[in-house]
């Protein structure tokens, strides 16, 4: 038996026939189509919005969080982003890194690029002629930092060796320092007062931002040494360890930490007493969140798009029933089994792929809302996913209706009501 | 024409008819078709052992009673429906045994109904209406629209093309159906009360189309229980009670 054209030229014709009939059966009943297709809608918004806000936040992350200088890691008392446990344990072997490891690494340490100290603490108050800002962070840094940490010079100057080495009262200020206390005059040699002392101004930061709603410009920074002082004589230190390279970072860790352990007297089966930090540590904390909160968003959109397929499902079978004279019509015609049957899986794929489309363009205008006061970038694997998953979901969800009009006989169904 | 000899006395009367010098011109070969309907506990004979030809070119009505058993002859005729024994040849080939999709293919490509409510969807175009049997055959969008256009002017419908059928008066429905009905150069044409639903004047319109279609070459199969409409055909089979009473030629 030989139809005049190909099996697969006929498929071709009948399945874009069944397109436009499913766009026809779509317009035609606007408000039943919607409701029926709210599911899939929310279900394809849903997926897309959380996958473009964590790909924000990802990418937010990436560029001021775990952003702790290129090429650097943090030698400091804990390794961050660990377990709770392992945290527990931690606290009670861990040392802190004091000012004699810092002198011990620049002794020993060879090949690095940069080395800085720093000593921080949060929650103090700025006082500048009658006007308090609160909430600032201080740290004792050595000069070195300038090429190390975050802050650039907008103008004036950082900390020199000659203010680490006298321990001079100065510091060097973030930009909301500068807009609480010296909106239009130069602050340079103005005397700040932090945590009851005295320091003058020389030098002012580039703006850094904000992180997650967090201003990161309001900080004051003076010498190490000043630091020690004037506040404390034994900090707790932050060491920072900047290498040439990307490839030079492993190694380099390796040697501080066997420089460490040396130091510390630790027995080859024992835990470091120390943690050392890379973006990478802050980076794998941060995935390992967000794969919990991706994987509760999977559980969510299944859901939906379950609900959303089954009320596809209802509307096609109720479809089926009211058009059964048509198909009695197509199968006189000569519309065989595998033709109704595509008709129909078509037009409910069509139908869920309609709503995918709402639900990808509804997802791209709710992200351009988040990102104006959050983060938020659409990745194109998440359209892809959303309207993939979708037009899955209406091909899977309309064979049972397709089979049921397939099945259908051409007299019962030439008979049925009109 | 020779008549064929009937089946009863013919064991074998299907190797006969392939012997037989008439084969070419026979287009529809029936022989003791049976269908029974199981009813819950009983089962319904609708035809009991019908046997009858049709050649190429005749102009054939089947009339009847309702409950006669000729509707469910013209499904047998048209296609829609398998008989329940007995054997259905058309144009040379064994229909009875084939699967729901070869009986679709055969429906495609050999039968054009006409039926009495016209059977057109009512959303798409009388254009449309016209070249659906040509979807499933999957020709191409272009000569689908060429070879519409072309029945549609025959049956004069040539300025009605993007009509809807409700924008479309019951004759001009009707001449969709028959333009739709020839658009695949069926063997034959298979009429159910074509003008059924149609007013006398209107029903007069189609029937004389069926003339014209009959002048020029088809085989036209019309069932209807109306004698002036039967009359219309050049032979006609009466059915009663599932079974053939009478086949007469007229005109």
């Amino acid at each position: 038996m030989h139809r005049r054209h190909g099996e697969l030229f006929s498929a071709w014709v009948t399945a874009r026939e069944a397109f436009w009939i499913a766009i026809e059966a779509l317009t035609s009943h606007k408000l039943r189509s919607f409701l029926t297709l709210l599911g899939v809608v929310i279900a394809t918004t849903t997926l897309i919005v959380v996958m473009s806000v964590i790909n924000g936040m990802n990418l937010y992350i990436a560029d001021h969080v775990a952003n702790l200088g290129t090429n650097t890691f943090i030698l400091s008392q804990y390794k961050w982003a660990q377990g709770y446990q392992a945290w527990l344990k931690a606290r009670q072997r861990n040392r802190p890194i004091r000012m004699e490891d810092y002198r011990y690494l620049k002794e020993y340490l060879t090949g690095y690029k940069a080395m800085g100290a720093t000593a921080s603490d949060s929650r103090f108050t700025a006082k500048y002629g009658g006007q308090s800002l609160y909430d600032v962070s201080l740290a004792g840094v050595t000069p070195s930092m300038i090429d190390i940490g975050q802050q650039k010079v907008d103008y004036g100057r950082y900390i020199t060796e000659s203010d680490y080495v006298h321990g001079a009262p100065v510091c060097f200020i973030g930009q909301d320092l500068v807009n609480k206390f010296f909106p239009n005059v130069d602050p340079i040699g103005k005397e700040v007062r932090v945590g009851g002392r005295s320091f003058r101004v020389v030098g002012v930061a580039e703006k850094i931002g904000t992180t997650f709603g967090q201003s990161q410009d309001g900080f004051v920074l003076i010498p190490l040494t000043s630091y020690q002082r004037l506040f404390m004589a034994r900090p707790r230190l932050d060491i920072s360890v900047q290498a040439w390279n990307s490839a030079q970072m492993l190694p380099l860790e390796d040697e501080v930490r066997s420089l460490m352990r040396v130091r510390r007297h630790l027995h080859y089966n024992e835990d470091d007493t120390f943690g050392i930090n890379a973006s990478e540590t802050i980076m794998s904390l941060w995935k390992r969140l967000t794969s919990s909160i991706f994987a509760v968003t999977i559980g969510v959109v299944a859901v939906f798009m379950v609900v959303g397929g089954i009320v596809i499902m209802n509307i096609m079978l109720a479809s089926v029933t009211d058009r059964t004279h048509e198909i009695g019509i197509r199968k006189s015609l000569g519309a065989r089994r595998r033709d109704i049957l595509t008709q129909f899986i078509i037009e409910s794929a069509v139908m869920a792929g309609v709503g995918g489309l709402i639900g990808v363009l509804l997802a791209m205008l709710i992200s351009m809302i988040v990102q104006r006061f959050f983060t938020s970038s659409v990745p194109l694997s998440a359209i892809i996913v959303g309207l993939g998953l979708s037009a899955f979901v209406g091909l899977f969800f309309g064979i049972y209706p397709a089979s049921k009009a397939a099945k259908l006989d051409p007299i019962e169904a030439l008979r049925a009501e009109v | 024409m020779e008549h064929f000899p009937t089946m009863e006395s013919q064991p074998n009367a299907s190797q006969q008819w392939e012997s037989s010098s008439t084969q070419d011109n026979i287009i529809i070969l029936a022989q003791d078709l049976w269908k029974t309907y199981d009813m819950e506990a009983v089962k319904v004979d609708a035809l009991c052992g019908v046997s009858f030809s049709i050649v190429r070119g005749e102009y054939v009505a089947i009339m009847g009673p309702s409950g006669s058993g000729k509707s469910t002859l013209m499904n047998l005729i048209g296609c829609l429906d398998t008989p329940t024994s007995g054997q259905y040849w058309l144009n040379s080939r064994l229909v009875s045994e084939l699967t729901d999709d070869e009986l679709a293919y055969i429906r495609n490509k050999e039968i054009g109904f006409v039926f009495q409510t016209f059977n057109l969807l009512p959303r798409a175009t009388a254009l449309h209406n016209v070249e659906l049997p040509l979807i499933y055959n999957g020709t191409p969008p272009e000569e689908r629209l060429d070879r519409a256009e072309e029945v549609l002017r025959m049956v004069e419908l040539g300025d009605r093309m993007h009509h809807r059928p409700s924008e479309l008066s019951g004759g001009q429905r009707q001449r969709v159906a028959v333009a739709r009905a020839l658009i695949n150069h069926p063997s034959i044409i298979l009429a159910d009360e074509p003008t059924g639903n149609l007013d006398s004047a209107t029903g007069d319109e189609i029937m004389n189309l069926f003339d014209r279609l009959y002048h020029s070459g088809n085989t036209i199969v019309l069932v209807t229980h109306e004698h002036d409409i039967a009359a219309r055909a050049h032979r006609i089979i009466h059915i009663r009670d599932g079974k053939i009473d009478r086949d007469e030629r007229v005109g």
